[in-house]
């Protein structure tokens, strides 16, 4: 035998704790692995979603305005000697039904145009079944698979358009495509039909927006810039990049926001760790102290704990990256139903693998340091008379940790770099910091804490409640370890609650702001205003419909040239509404300044951007036409979405139509007159949009719309940061059960006296719930504090509203604390009420 | 007197490795109310596993323990304890007080257990504290204590619900002659004064002379009574004398 066997018995002579610490370690870095697999699924995704949309077409041409490009520009496309294909894509948004009767849907669906036999050539249809769009057939139409699935439709199914004209046969679905390309377009919620089925539809033609052009191999530029000379409207060439943004805008924080998760889960398992070998070390003082007294080295015991550290944490991370790649499978099975996210296939990218293996061994090594060199720095005498041991305080018990878990985050930052994760995160990894910080916080309120929260507990239980109290805080450094993690775990859902809840509320606010009356109609393309004017102010109950005349322009800037878009609106309408947010001069001289003309309001974002401020001039343009100064009247905390990130400039109607000769709108704001209910004037509206083939739209649809985008996200987050629960929920087994191996004596002599084995596991029950309900309490302040850093820390606009506490995740999450640890702590109570009292009383330590 | 405590056959037998070791063989004895009985013998004669089942935190093999009128061998878990909790308290030789509570909550922990509280029984907390000289402790935590004053807390915590009877294993095994002497002062004057029954389980002569009767135990079977009446001065001569006659 050698001395390093010494290791493996130590682990295997006590299975379960052995095995606990080692599914600590293991499940942080399953988390871990199904994160960085999930986010390769994601980038892969979305650049074959990229791919697949711009296909074999060298260049992407996007009609400037809503009008689109003509069939004249298609022609003299075609005509150019270059152009090998030209694939023209025509789209609208419009309500679709399926047939009538008990069982009818409704969806708002991007309904697109396409040609077929040439769009095959630019991107070959991919179908997951039934058959390709065929030009002969005028009512075939296609949905992504994945559309289809989620809303329980067949090939064969009946789908009727909103407006389409009387008498055409009902469109129906002959196949079902794969969820990339075009059906990767607004989260799958597409229908595809041919260009000639879509103009026979409707009286007005829809626009057709983009034109994809293969110019054969090897374009090159110039024979780009002569297919772009062919174009008899205004275009702009759309990127790669530009096309991937319109597929996935929820896309790009992902892969940071779950690695965050991951991490969080590794930090409570480090922590697993670093409480098993620090308590095994402490029950073994003894033994190891007959080591020492034999002659063993102190180097020799330490590469006993090292040996220890060393097989858990291959043991675990081995694990834990299987145990991951499952994690990733159901993660991106997830994704794939909800489409919060473009995910795509399970990618197991090695170095990804192995960062996860890797990171699971330093976790391992960060927990074991502490307990490592304190084996290490044990004396003969100390170990065989641990009493005569310096008492050593709980600021000293705990520097170890504090300097050696800082490096799990530090490691966490190295690795941003290495896995291709944007620096955006960076703020999330201080998040995780601040998390830590938290949980090395707790052992020194544990005390206070633990009497507070622990006086329900005696109320309720007496005795049991009373001791449970007492034992919560006899050991405050390795409770406050065990609750730390607990914290950790939690305070991660909490944080991640708080964040959404502000961006809903957010979202809503921008809404509210951007939407008078809260009741608009938009329409699948761009009406004439005065044309349509009276079919609007039919609807009954309307005191006023509005539209917003939308002008695509140019922002001259110097030599510069910024795509931009103007959108017209009555002044007095949104003031009297009290709509927008102005910054940067008072409501009412903004308001007058529109009313007067030749002024513009202009979104907070682009004035940021381009160092714009109140008073300052924009020169705006549209194609072709002459240049206008507008002064800058204020500044618009939000906007009317648009089609540019920024958002809409606003001026007056009367300026859109006099100066940049906007004659049409496509969102109409509706006004009810003030005594009539909101419900019937919702109604109203809807069937005026039906009447109109368009949509409805309310400021609560709108919030919904990202509210439940927010909500499935959220919601996967929350999943992992529960896997940490558990983790840390295994820690409060451990603990317990080292608790109550420590107290077998103390055990004995409460039974003795006449305490019911009921009673002694409600003891131990009573402290695991405490511990929970502790670590609850603790990850609800540190979880808002977190949030508040990454509200304040601006990581996205709609979290403008502030810190938002959400009051029912805040008391679930206390209540699934304490309910984890409760449970978390049968197991120990069960232990301790099954110990024999005579062989307990005669237990040493 | 009334009989307060009585065991009929007691074996008792512990497995160990293949062998099943007797540590006692048909062990009958019977103490009445208010009686201070010593069992006494060398180590592993079986004496304290005698204590044990006579206080019902261990189940006999066979034989049965009947303790103020219940037949506590024959008892469930749950009953059983709860006759301990109503009818006996124990002194153990390692005092064995809660290091969480302070000396009253110690004192007080049979109420606790039952489902009360300190304060309801502080009179009766008092008065214990005040029995065992130590009421100026009442706040202190046990490791704030001498050996021997946490011996008495643990001595007042076994009289605390007067249980009919008191169960005391080597209480004086870890403590120095003086202190030893004052623990059994006040379990001959808790018996004396307050007519408590109790039975003591020693090894040592001196501790044993201070009960009313000796049951001298031997390879786990009781070879011999020996009655000293009850005497103030707990002169352990007779007793020893009377053993040396026994060749023990």
């Amino acid at each position: 035998m050698r001395l390093a066997s010494l290791a493996w018995r130590g682990l295997l002579a006590r299975p379960l704790r052995t095995a606990l610490a080692a599914a600590g370690v293991g499940l942080g870095v399953a988390v871990v692995t199904a994160t960085i697999i999930t986010g390769s699924a994601s980038e892969r995704a979305l650049s074959s979603a990229t791919a697949d949309l711009l296909g074999a077409a060298d260049v992407r041409f996007r009609a400037f305005d809503d009008t689109g490009f003509t069939p004249r520009t298609i022609q003299a496309l075609r005509a150019l000697p270059d152009v090998e294909a030209v694939a023209p894509v025509a789209e609208r948004r419009l309500v679709a039904f399926t047939a009538p009767g008990e069982d009818e849907r409704v969806f708002t669906l991007l309904v697109l145009g396409i040609e077929p036999e040439v769009d095959a050539r630019i991107r070959p249809p991919r179908l997951a079944e039934g058959l390709p769009l065929s030009a002969d057939s005028p009512t075939d139409a296609l949905v992504p698979a994945s559309f289809a699935a989620r809303n329980g439709l067949d090939l064969g199914e009946e789908i009727r358009l909103n407006g389409r004209r009387e008498g055409l046969p009902p469109l129906r679905i002959v196949g079902l495509v794969e969820d990339t390309g075009f059906a990767a377009l607004e989260g799958g919620d597409v229908l595809l039909i041919s260009r000639a089925t879509f103009d026979d539809s409707f009286t007005v033609p829809a626009p057709v927006r983009y034109l994809d052009v293969d110019l054969g191999s090897e374009a090159t530029a110039a024979e780009v810039d002569r297919a772009a000379a062919a174009l008899g409207e205004p275009y702009v060439v759309e990127t790669p990049a530009a096309a991937a943004e319109r597929l996935a805008s929820a896309q790009a924080d992902f892969a940071g926001v779950a690695l965050v998760f991951g991490l969080v889960a590794l930090v409570v398992g480090a922590f697993l760790i670093g409480n098993t070998l620090a308590m095994t070390v402490s029950e073994r003082a003894r033994e190891l102290g007959l080591l020492r007294a034999a002659g063993t080295t102190s180097r020799q015991v330490l590469g006993i704990v090292g040996r220890q550290a060393l097989a858990l944490g291959i043991g675990g991370s081995a694990a834990g990256v299987l145990l991951g790649i499952g994690l990733a499978a159901a993660m991106i099975g997830f994704l794939s139903t909800t489409r919060a996210v473009l995910v795509a296939g399970l990618p197991l990218p090695p170095v990804g693998l192995a960062v996860a293996f890797v990171l699971g061994l330093l976790a391992t090594a960060v927990g074991a340091i502490g307990p490592a060199v304190r084996a290490g720095r044990l004396t003969p005498m100390d170990a065989l008379r641990p009493s005569r041991s310096r008492e050593r305080s709980l600021l000293e018990r705990m520097r170890p940790l504090v300097v050696t878990e800082l490096a799990v985050v530090a490691a966490g930052i190295l690795i941003v770099p290495i896995l291709g994760v944007e620096l955006g995160i960076l703020p999330l990894l201080l998040s995780l910091a601040l998390l830590i910080g938290g949980a090395m916080a707790t052992a020194f309120v544990l005390e206070p804490l633990g009497r507070l929260i622990g006086r329900p507990f005696e109320w309720f239980f007496g005795a049991q409640g009373l001791l449970g109290r007492l034992n919560f805080s006899r050991d405050r450094a390795r409770t406050g370890l065990t609750v730390g993690a607990m914290m950790i775990a939690l305070a991660a859902v909490v944080a991640l609650g708080a964040v959404a809840e502000s961006a809903r509320a957010g979202t809503e606010r921008r809404v509210t702001s951007i939407l008078p009356g809260g009741h608009a109609i938009r329409t699948g393309i761009p009406l004439e205003v005065e044309a349509f004017r009276g079919s609007f102010e039919a609807t009954p109950g309307l005191q006023q419909a509005s539209p917003v005349l939308e002008v695509p322009v140019v922002r001259v800037d110097g030599d510069e040239r910024e795509e931009a878009v103007l959108a017209g609106i009555d002044p007095s309408l949104f003031q009297d509404a009290d709509a927008l947010i102005i910054t940067g001069a008072s409501r009412t001289d903004a308001f007058a300044a529109l009313r007067a003309g030749g002024s513009v309001l202009v979104p907070v974002a682009l004035a940021e951007r381009a160092g714009i401020e109140v008073g300052d001039t924009v020169t705006l343009g549209i194609p072709g036409g002459e240049p206008h100064d507008l002064a800058v009247a204020g500044l618009l905390e939000h906007t009317l979405p648009a089609r540019t990130p920024d958002g809409a400039l606003l001026v007056s109607t009367a300026d859109a139509r006099d100066r940049f000769g906007a004659t049409t709108a496509s969102l109409w704001i509706m006004v009810a007159q003030p005594d009539v209910p909101p419900t019937a004037f919702a109604a109203s509206v809807r069937e005026a949009a039906v009447q109109l083939a368009a949509e409805p739209v309310t400021a609560r649809d709108l919030a919904g719309e990202l509210a439940r985008s927010l909500d499935s996200l959220s919601g996967l987050f929350d999943v992992l940061a529960l896997v940490a629960v558990v983790i840390a929920g295994l820690g409060i087994v451990n603990t317990l059960g080292i608790g109550v191996s420590e107290r077998v004596r103390e055990i004995a002599i409460l039974r003795s006296h006449g305490m019911t084995v009921g009673q002694v596991q409600a003891m131990v029950v009573a402290e695991a719930a405490i511990m929970g309900a502790v670590a609850g309490i603790l990850a609800v302040v540190t979880g808002l504090v977190v949030a508040a850093a990454i509200i304040g820390g601006g990581v996205a606009p709609e979290l403008g509203a502030g810190l938002r506490p959400p009051w029912g995740l805040l008391i679930a999450v206390v209540l699934v604390g304490t309910g984890v640890a409760a449970l978390a702590g049968l197991y120990p109570a069960r232990v301790a009420g099954s110990l024999p009292i005579v062989r307990s009383l005669k237990h040493f330590e | 007197m009334a009989v307060i405590l009585e065991a009929h056959d007691l074996v008792k037998t512990y497995p160990l490795g293949d062998h099943q070791v007797e540590a006692l063989r048909g062990v009958s004895l019977s103490v009445e109310q208010g009686e201070f009985v010593a069992i006494m013998g060398a180590s592993g004669s079986g004496k304290s596993t005698m204590l044990h089942l006579l206080g019902g935190l261990d189940l006999p093999t066979s034989g049965e323990v009947v303790i103020d009128g219940v037949r506590i061998s024959t008892l469930d878990e749950e009953r059983r304890t709860l006759t301990r909790r109503a009818k006996t308290g124990f002194v153990f030789q390692f005092f064995n007080l809660i290091p969480l509570l302070t000396v009253a909550e110690n004192v007080a922990l049979p109420f606790l257990i039952a489902g009360e509280t300190v304060a309801r029984n502080r009179e009766r907390v008092d008065e214990l504290l005040a029995l065992v000289g130590l009421t100026d402790k009442a706040e202190h935590r046990p490791d704030e204590l001498s050996a021997g004053e946490q011996q008495r807390i643990a001595l007042a915590r076994a009289l605390a619900t007067s249980p009919a009877i008191l169960l005391a294993d080597e209480p004086t095994g870890n403590l120095d002659y003086t202190t030893g002497t004052e623990i059994l002062d006040l379990l001959w004057d808790s018996s004396d004064r307050l007519g408590q029954t109790i039975v003591l389980v020693t090894h040592d002569a001196r501790a044993a002379a201070y009960a009313d009767r000796v049951l001298v135990v031997r390879d786990g079977q009781v070879r011999d009574e020996i009655v000293l009446g009850r005497r103030a001065d707990h002169e352990a001569r007779p007793l020893i004398t009377r053993l040396s006659e026994l060749g023990l």
